[in-house]
């Protein structure tokens, strides 16, 4: 899938339209003049959501009601017109001019962001990991955003409870209260737990451990009930553990047990990278994990996630962006941006290059 | 200042306190009313009147009813021995309108969502367990059945409820899950209903 044209109005301080390349798009120009904010919207559109800011409603320009992006898509031989209307409000999605419901929505532009933020996947704390698997699974699998959303519901109804049971005189009588959630939490924290484990074993299989740098990267998903008993019948272990903590949750006033508490290790060398890792291992991690996310997605559905860089030269060094790019050459569509006029030139051969000015194309360069 | 005359504000604030009415309909709704007759006006006015006047709970089993005991709860030719518990009067309507279902009902009126403070207290649950009492002059009840919606909090109820049934002695089913997930039966059809009723299991 490739996204040829995409348009934006009220976006933040975009005008106009791009036609992008199926290849390589190089988006170049001095700083603020938005080249983060086009590549924004290329991930805006396709996955409705922002790596720039949990509320995408703060793009729409102040003066405006609403934003629009709206884009192209070629997949083989269909082409598509996607439409993200964002309103102070919410967000509605749209295909071939028609409203689409979400679900439907979502897969026909997807796309994988290299960013400052994605960086905490390798060097914070275990929720980005869980995030990073997530996210991949729901682009594979996307019955799996439906049991996570039932999971994290059913986690909230009973956070709630626990809440109000650590505050009572006798939390004993909040015992019978807690059994229909603690069921559900196993029913679908045993089918996230099977999900995000088959993931991760695929996610291993498909690494270059030493893409970047001598030192071997590999990954293992670390269940926060490993130890405590036969992960193989995760229901029966997930109750027992649930049992035993009962009073424990009651007492601190939210759920400590299932998979919303797991992490997925990155180890370098056998080293929690996380911890131990500099930050150049880090990067190199990092997009190791994308591009292996990459190879599960086309293992599955036969095509490839458009790839975006922001910021490529404050990210990676030459070398890094050199075997990136070749790896990524042939496959998938990217989007790079930076700031320096000698890369956007270093890239001329073999990428069309576009030079934003105030919020809009102001040269482009289109080669083959 | 206000956007309106001081009534026409207070008649917009009323409607937007209705659920699923936002400022834009309350405004619509406010200017077809004042363009109305008063006639029109009137047997608004009088229809809520009436509703407010004449419905009552069944004190039996909670539903909306104009007499009490409700028309289902007093009619001999239905099946005491059945009751189908609902979260909301309109699930019973959705339930009825299949004509398979020839039981008693039980509304509970809402489900349990500890965000939104509703415990087993806060539902019709203690009247449901009065009704399954061996009583003199009525058949015993032999089955319920747990019609709550197959969403998180359905589910928590039907699952919290079976528990507490159980061991009273009285077989108790769950609708089957043919609905899709996180759904509301208020929007399932008749077909969809009836498979649910007929796919209903042991819990
Ligand atoms: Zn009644």
């Amino acid at each position: 899938m490739y996204l040829s044209h995409l348009e934006a109005i009220h976006f933040r301080n975009l005008s106009g339209a791009i036609d992008f390349s199926p290849g390589l798009n190089v988006i170049h120009g001095a700083n603020a003049q938005g080249k983060t904010n086009w590549l924004e919207a290329v991930y805006l559109l396709g996955t409705t959501k922002s790596f720039k800011t949990a509320h995408p409603r703060e793009a729409i320009q102040h003066q405006a009601e609403e934003a629009i992006l709206r884009g192209t898509v070629i997949s083989g031989h269909l082409s598509r017109d996607i439409q993200l209307l964002l309103t102070r409000t919410s967000k509605q999605t749209f295909v071939n001019g028609k409203r689409e419901v979400i679900t439907r929505y979502l897969g026909i532009l997807d796309a994988i962001a290299f960013t400052a933020d994605e960086m905490e996947v390798v060097r914070g704390g275990p929720d980005n990991r869980r995030r990073f698997v997530d996210r991949g699974l729901v682009s594979t699998l996307p019955s799996y955003l439906g049991t996570l959303a039932e999971y994290n519901r059913v986690l909230k109804q009973k956070n709630s409870l626990l809440r109000s049971a650590s505050d009572a005189d006798d939390p004993t009588r909040f015992f019978p209260m807690l059994e229909p959630w603690n069921d559900q939490l196993v029913a679908l924290g045993s089918e996230i737990h099977v999900a995000r484990v088959g993931y991760v074993e695929k996610l291993k299989a498909a690494l270059q451990p030493q893409l970047f740098q001598n030192e071997s990267i590999t990954v293992r998903y670390k269940s926060s009930l490993e130890g405590k008993g036969d992960l193989g019948d995760y229901p029966k272990l997930m109750r027992e553990r649930l049992e035993h903590h009962l009073k424990n949750e009651i007492a601190i006033g939210y759920a400590l047990v299932g998979p919303h508490r797991d992490d997925v290790e990155i180890l370098c060398d056998g080293y929690d990278i996380s911890r131990f890792g500099s930050s150049g291992q880090q990067r190199s991690a990092l997009l190791i994990l994308d591009l292996a996310q990459m190879v599960i997605y086309h293992q599955i559905l036969e095509d490839y996630p458009v790839f975006i860089v922001d910021d490529i030269d404050a990210e990676l060094d030459r070398n890094r962006i050199e075997i990136l790019l070749d790896t990524l050459e042939g496959s998938s569509q990217v989007f790079i941006s930076t700031s320096k006029r000698a890369i956007a030139q270093h890239y001329r051969e073999r990428a069309q290059t576009i030079e934003i000015a105030n919020g809009k194309v102001a040269a482009k360069v289109i080669t083959n | 200042m206000l956007d309106y005359a001081e009534p026409v504000t207070k008649l917009i604030d009323e409607f937007k306190r209705l659920p699923g009415v936002g400022h834009k309909s309350a405004q619509r709704l406010a200017f077809y009313l004042l363009k109305a007759t008063p006639e029109e006006a009137d047997r608004l006015i009088e229809a809520i009147r009436e509703v407010k006047e004449k419905i009552t709970f069944c004190s039996i089993c909670n539903n909306l009813t104009d007499v009490d005991p409700c028309r289902y709860c007093d009619n001999p030719t239905r099946d005491h021995t059945m009751i189908c518990v609902v979260e909301e009067p309109y699930n019973l309507v959705a339930i009825e309108k299949t004509r398979e279902y020839h039981g008693l009902y039980h509304v509970l009126h809402g489900a349990l969502s500890p965000i939104r403070g509703i415990g087993p207290d806060e539902l019709k649950i203690r009247s449901l367990i009065e009704r399954l009492r061996p009583q003199d002059d009525a058949p015993e009840v032999e089955e319920v059945i747990l019609a709550t919606n197959p969403n998180t909090e359905g589910e928590a109820t039907a699952n919290y409820l079976s528990r507490l049934l159980k061991p009273l002695g009285v077989r108790v089913t769950r609708i089957g899950m043919g609905l899709p997930v996180g759904s509301d039966l208020e929007y399932a059809d008749e077909v969809t209903m009836h498979k649910a009723l007929t796919n209903r299991h042991v819990m």
